[in-house]
């Protein structure tokens, strides 16, 4: 009570009243209204104290403008009426992939639902892919701990899941040799952590990035950083998951759920009623939302965005790296990485992501300051980055919570559910490790009342569709001749065959859209992106799911390409 | 015209036995490409043309409008005519074509040859020939290149990509739809929405003045009551799943927005027409050399990039307004690369000033077989009564008077290489410079 005491006094003085501080059911509740959004998440954070509470869970209501809802899906059916399961995963990215994967080695129905019309449509498309060495993470942390081990475990997975997976080390970079005491004690502080590191000279590091500033005095390698391409990595988790029997429904948005006696019975879909003996809450941005619907709400998640630019494949040397200088963030870096330059396993050069709270957990838009910031940013680095070299770029959100920590536990209060929440940076990382261990929670919670057995059928290898451009001749030559639309180049700028686009929509998850074909094969992902080969990847899919063309759509049924014959059109708008 | 190495458009018989060595190679079975294959077989060369799509044309294919032809065959043609007359006299040549073919790799070999590698459907194949002619054409440039913010809806193409869906797929890409940017892509693609029932609000140019031709701001955008707005530009767009509508504003002379002038207009389309980028990248691994002002290869005035035997053509030199043009230069191309002879080249530059907004061809090869020289400009301003003066040192070779030139209309100076060589001072290279006359 004195702890509640004090939070409210310090709270008082801060927002003169308007917010109050509660303690229910081992959280710390906020309530009261406030017109700052960053109030708000100033609030949140100094209500934290994660020795005394399970969590924040902030119900301050901001009053400035409407915050804007969830999107859901604009349909209603009953595809999956009365479908009983065992295990209902509620989000299909990363975490709710790599879940499914890990569980599909059980004898076990399980259900992997995502509201999108495609998986990994959040945060899990929307990083920068890299796997962190954790240099930023503090001993005692859940997300450290998951992340030594998901990094450990790229080497196998990517070979499992036939993902790229490029190890091409992180430099920190220093510009003031005064920083040396500092970094020669941090560098102590990461042999405690096990997480190698060497100490290279300015020529060094020269030699080793092209274009580095010559204000770089010195670097701190970092050899167990990689780097992946986070949707291909989703993707080949839900497909071997979905090879090996899970089942999965998209465009399938849990909008509340029936709770009896500390249970989940069912979950109301917009695709009917799930019946599920066990509930895995790998919601994302959404996952308090999911976790109040089952009554089990013990923090909070506050969005975070950032956007990332995307370079020329022209401004790629021949080496891969990830590149960042200390301290250059003006901002705090507490809360993110502060951002980094990186070579994506698709060979492309990337900048960013910068960091700042919105109360719109879906809001994916763009701004033209954020990529002329970073792009300055990264410049103290990099000074030849050119601004006309950048092909695209994209937001995402992170799924914070106040205590800046994963969220991996049993349920609370209810009893059949798990919490994987608060998934952000470094979500990517750590999913491996976290799917092994949540697989293992939900069997020893299920074994409690069924007989869980091993699926001996279970097959953890998933083959890549081929990327012929980067076969030797011999090979690609060899898959030509046995499917000749291999041969036939759709997208000129990253070397896409017909084949390969045919390829990513006959396979274990649905995909019919544009943007599902890009993220599966990356025609559209080149410098014209699309310009070319978006009208005859739309006519590939037309004709493979025997669709009119006005019915493709770029990402799901809303939002289609085409409005249907000329010569028929309705003038009247 | 022998087709080869295309799998559903050839009998298997025709797969040349030859081993597959040829003097001249084209790439790009479009408009520059089309003539040039046909200049240089004119010329005797043994000639592979490689065309990328199934069938040949290029972007003429889906340019379904007229006004295509008029210099080089003194009528109107729609773009697949046009195409189709160059076709038809291919067919004579013995040219050999391969359509849906796709070249992943061009290297130099030590005897100054070039191998290229070809990715069809029959598998791989290799080729060797003595010079290669790049008529790889253009792209547009995306809505990303010129950062464009907000949400990333359906509903945002190019124009080229409109054209397509409209004329290949006969599909509606839009109801209600803005243009940005005042290409002439841009232009034709308001005229022909309107005519399939679509709704242009109005076209807008960020610039001062017109990015296309005059003739088709009068004929698609007057003709059609079609409002042009210049020194306006999308600055955001809205709407997650589809379009719902666009931010415009006006800019300044440095085409910062103007605070306050914002307006939402409400559409389910937004189609640009801002500006072409002549597609080089597979050349520049063989090391040409790119002019920051043209974003295509320099090239002399026989074609001829800085890398011997490699010319360009077409779109992929610079971005001609006439398909005309292209022809012309490419027809230059094809003769030059079919008479190719290795030699040291007696190169001058061909200088100018920043009123230019270009200027090619880059060099004058003093030592070509080939005496006619086009030279083409564009001024970086539209500017009225000039005098454009070719000359070397204080000697003029050239002169002529212009009562308007502007920005989207290239203009044509022809001389003969006779005439640089009568006067002194030519070895320092020739300069060309732009006049106020009254």
């Amino acid at each position: 009570m004195n702890l509640i005491h004090k939070l409210n006094q310090k709270l008082d003085k801060m927002f003169n009243g308007a917010v109050h501080a509660r303690e229910e059911n081992g959280c710390v509740v906020l309530t009261g209204s406030l017109d700052s959004w960053e109030d708000i998440v100033k609030a949140g954070y100094l209500a934290v104290n994660k020795k005394r509470y399970y969590g924040v869970i902030n119900d301050i209501e901001y009053t400035k403008e409407p915050i804007p809802g969830i999107r859901l899906p604009d349909f209603e059916d009953s595809v999956y009426d009365d479908t009983h399961c065992d295990i209902a995963i509620i989000g299909a990215g990363i975490i709710g992939c790599s879940i499914a994967r890990e569980l599909a080695r059980y004898k076990l129905k399980i259900l992997l639902i995502d509201k999108e019309h495609d998986v990994g449509m959040h945060a899990s498309s929307r990083n920068d892919g890299e796997i962190h060495p954790g240099i930023d993470l503090i001993k005692g942390q859940v997300k450290q701990k998951f992340n030594i081990k998901g990094n450990e475990m790229y080497d196998r997975v990517s070979k499992e899941l036939d993902f790229k997976f490029y190890k091409p080390g992180q430099y920190l970079c220093f510009d003031d040799k005064r920083l040396k005491f500092i970094s020669s004690i941090a560098r102590l502080y990461w042999r405690f952590m096990k997480i190698p590191t060497i100490y290279l000279n300015k020529n060094q590091l020269k030699e080793r990035i092209d274009g580095i500033s010559e204000k770089m005095e010195y670097a701190v390698f970092f050899p167990t950083a990689g780097v992946v391409s986070p949707y291909e990595v989703t993707i080949a988790y839900a497909e071997n998951a979905c090879d090996n029997g899970v089942r999965i429904a998209l465009d399938t948005a849990v909008t509340n759920m029936e709770v009896s006696q500390n249970n989940i019975i069912s979950l109301k879909t917009n695709r009917g009623t799930i019946y599920p003996k066990l509930v895995i809450n790998a919601a994302g941005a959404y996952a308090d939302k999911i976790a109040g619907m089952a009554q089990d709400r013990f923090y909070t998640i506050h969005a975070r965005k950032g956007t990332n630019a995307i370079f020329d494949k022209k401004t790629v040397k021949d080496k891969r790296y990830i590149v960042s200088t200390y301290g250059m963030s003006k901002v705090k870096t507490v809360h993110s990485k502060g951002g980094g330059i990186i070579t994506t396993a698709d060979d492309n050069m990337l900048i960013g992501p910068d960091a700042y709270e919105t109360f719109d957990r879906e809001d994916f838009s763009t701004d033209g300051k954020n990529i002329d910031q970073i792009l300055q940013k990264h410049r103290r680095t990099l000074p030849n980055l050119k601004k006309s070299d950048i092909i695209a770029y994209y937001s995402g959100i992170r799924a914070a919570t106040y205590e800046e920590d994963f969220v991996i536990t049993e349920g609370k209060r209810t009893k059949n559910i798990i919490h994987v929440a608060g998934i952000q940076s470094p979500g990517l990382t750590a999913a491996p490790a976290i799917a092994e261990y949540v697989s293992r929670m939900a069997y020893k919670m299920l074994s409690k009342s069924i007989l869980v057995e091993l699926n001996n059928d279970f097959n953890p290898i998933r083959k890549a569709i081929p990327d012929l451009s980067k076969l030797n001749e011999e090979e690609r030559d060899r898959l030509i001749k046995m499917n000749p639309d291999y041969g036939v180049i759709v997208c000129r700028c990253e070397e896409i065959s017909l084949g390969q686009i045919k390829d990513a929509l006959t396979r274990s998850v649905p995909c019919d859209t544009l943007d599902g074909v890009k993220r599966r094969v990356r025609a559209g992902m080149g410098r014209c992106q699309g310009g070319f080969c978006g009208p005859l990847v739309l006519k590939t899919i037309a004709q493979v799911k025997k669709m009119d063309y006005d019915q493709v759509a770029k990402k799901d049924d809303q939002s289609r390409i085409l409005f249907g014959k000329t010569k028929k059109h309705d003038t009247k708008v | 015209m022998i087709r080869v190495g295309f799998c559903s458009e050839r009998p298997k018989n025709m797969i040349p036995k030859s081993e597959n060595t040829y003097d001249v190679t084209i790439i790009g079975g479009g408009p520059a490409g089309l003539s040039a294959a046909l200049s240089s077989a004119k010329n005797n060369a043994k000639t592979l043309l490689i065309e990328r799509e199934a069938k040949l044309g290029g972007i003429l294919k889906q340019c379904i409008h007229d006004g295509f032809g008029l210099i080089m065959f003194k009528q109107k043609l729609t773009g697949p005519e046009y195409a189709q007359y160059y076709i038809n006299m291919l067919e004579k040549t013995d040219v050999e074509v391969t359509c849906s073919t796709f070249v992943t790799e061009m290297k130099r070999k030590e005897d100054g040859t070039f191998h290229l590698v070809l990715v069809t459907c029959d598998g791989i194949r290799h080729i060797c020939s003595k010079t290669i002619v790049l008529a790889t054409g253009c792209r547009e440039r995306s809505a990303k290149q010129i950062f464009i913010h907000g949400t990333r809806p359906a509903g945002i193409l190019t124009a080229g990509t409109a054209q397509y869906y409209t004329n290949i797929l006969g599909q509606m890409p839009a109801k209600k739809c803005v243009i940005l940017g005042s290409g002439d892509i841009g232009l034709i693609m308001a005229r022909r929405l309107t005519l399939e029932g679509a709704v242009v609000e109005g076209v807008y140019e960020a610039k001062k003045d017109l990015g296309g031709l005059l003739r088709n701001y009068s004929q698609c955008l007057m003709d059609f009551n079609i409002p042009l707005h210049t020194q306006t530009t999308c600055t955001r767009v809205f709407g997650e799943k589809r379009l719902s509508a666009v931010e415009v504003c006006a800019v300044d002379d440095d085409m910062n927005p103007l605070e306050g002038s914002e307006r939402i207009i409400e559409c389910d389309s937004l189609i640009l027409s801002v500006g072409l980028i002549p597609e080089n990248e597979l050349a520049e691994k063989l090391g040409i050399v790119t002019d920051k002002e043209t974003n295509g290869p320099a090239a002399d005035h026989c074609h001829q990039t800085m890398v011997d035997g490699v010319f360009v053509c077409g779109n992929a030199f610079h971005v001609n307004d006439l398909v005309d043009y292209v022809s012309l230069g490419a027809k230059t191309a094809g003769k030059c690369a079919a008479l190719y002879s290795k030699k040291i080249r007696k190169l001058i530059p061909i200088l100018h000033d920043g009123y230019f907004a270009y200027c090619v061809p880059q060099f004058i090869d003093m030592s070509a077989n080939e005496k006619k020289v086009d030279i083409y400009f564009r001024s970086r301003k539209k500017e009225d009564k000039i005098q454009v003066t070719l000359s070397a040192g204080d000697e003029v070779i050239i002169s002529k008077k212009y009562v308007q030139i502007r920005p989207s209309e290239m203009e044509l100076l022809q001389i003969d290489i006779g005439e640089i060589e009568k006067i002194n001072n030519w070895k320092n290279g020739v300069s060309i410079k732009m006049e106020k006359v009254e």
